[in-house]
């Protein structure tokens, strides 16, 4: 009976903060990849000269630009601190469902905190 | 390999509608999942409207209540009722359990019942679990010593005793194996968080003699290290174990023990 049905499985299982959390580290470490890389050719463009430094001065005084610089912001804070909570994870800590469902929220709300910490020191506003 | 949708034999259809005959007012309504191996249409989600008034407090009283008064053609595996023998083990309002020791109260709204996910279903709410058991086979379960002299009992210590807590209370009932995303996408080879929980019950026993190998069997990129703390395993297990903290600790010692 090889045509058995698969039962249903992403599609039903519900979501909660542990698991939010591991799908967004992945994700926010594929869009880190390629924010690396942007950032890698911004950098070799300014040093090609300043018109180019001034390209992409005005890119990002836009609303995209603003946004992009924004989402790398927090999509490395996120990494960072769901880092943090997978390292202690390794030495063997914060296995507990209560614990986990507080350093997950830690990480989710810290990295919005840290996000907005960051803009403020950038715009020289702390 | 990650595939999200479903294979297109497993596509989930709208079924029929039981509607209430005995006129009670408090009404629930039950979606289960539905398929019949002797057609060969598709699963489907057949809804039943169930007298709350005269039905005990747990999933499985739903369950038995529909077989009995409603339409006895539905399946479903349980057997002791009171949460030891792990077959009832089900997707109940998205979360894996033990049909026996949910109580419906705490499903929110209309309650969607579905075998173990990530499963080939052999009907209705019963998937096939086969592959979990010849896994569970692999990592060898029982005492190895060498000795065949001794004829007495292996003493054990109360603080060697006590490392077993949270790891020997496992029921085999899959609920955190079939939860587990890593285990979908790679079950044929990721032995999952219930088998890797019982390799670790057996690794960290005093009495058995073959830990480094046990440890060294496990110690596989694919066996071992699919595991990605996402921790569905912990959150659905009926036992309140936590498979995810002993997977945890085999990594651990991997990376301590000179294996």
């Amino acid at each position: 009976m090889e045509d058995r049905p698969l039962s249903p499985h992403i599609q039903i299982y519900k979501w909660h903060i542990s698991s939010l959390v591991s799908i967004s580290h992945r994700i926010t470490g594929i869009i880190n990849f390629f924010a690396i890389t942007l950032i890698c050719i911004w950098f070799a463009l300014m040093l090609l000269g300043e018109s180019n430094y001034q390209i992409i001065k005005i890119f990002l005084e836009t609303f995209l630009g603003k946004f992009i610089l924004i989402g790398i912001t927090w999509s490395f804070s996120f990494q960072m601190l769901s880092e943090v909570r997978h390292l202690i994870m390794d030495l063997g800590y914060g296995f507990e469902l209560q614990t986990t469902k507080i350093t997950g929220l830690l990480v989710i709300f810290g990295s919005i905190v840290l996000t907005i910490l960051i803009y403020f020191i950038g715009r020289g506003l702390i | 390999m990650v595939q999200i949708n479903l294979p297109k034999n497993s596509e989930v259809k709208k079924g029929k509608y039981y509607k209430d005959k005995t006129g009670s007012k408090n009404l629930r309504k039950i979606n289960i999942y539905r398929w019949d191996p002797s057609t060969e249409e598709n699963p489907r989600i057949d809804t039943y409207e169930v007298d709350m008034d005269n039905c005990p407090s747990k999933v499985l009283d739903i369950l038995n209540k529909i077989k009995n008064e409603i339409d006895p053609t539905i399946a479903y595996r349980r057997s002791c009722a009171h949460g030891v023998c792990g077959s009832c083990a089900m997707n109940m309002g998205g979360k894996n359990g033990l049909a026996c020791t949910t109580p419906h109260a705490e499903i929110d709204g209309d309650i969607d019942i579905y075998p173990l996910p990530h499963l080939k279903v052999k009907k209705d709410l019963i998937g096939d679990l086969d592959g979990l058991y010849k896994q569970y086979q692999s990592i060898e379960p029982w005492l190895k010593n060498n000795s065949t002299k001794q004829t007495t009992e292996i003493y054990q210590s109360k603080e060697d005793r006590a490392k077993l807590d949270g790891a020997y209370e496992c029921i085999m009932c899959a609920c955190c194996s079939t939860s587990c995303p890593s285990y979908w996408w790679n079950g044929d080879k990721y032995l999952g968080p219930a088998v890797l929980l019982q390799a670790y019950r057996w690794i960290i026993d005093s009495r058995d003699e073959e830990r480094k190998a046990r440890l060294k069997k496990v110690s596989d990129e694919l066996k071992l290290y699919r595991c990605h703390t996402i921790l569905n395993c912990t959150n659905a297990c009926p036992k309140g174990l936590n498979p995810a903290k002993a997977i945890a600790e085999i990594k651990k010692m991997l990376a301590t023990a000179n294996v």
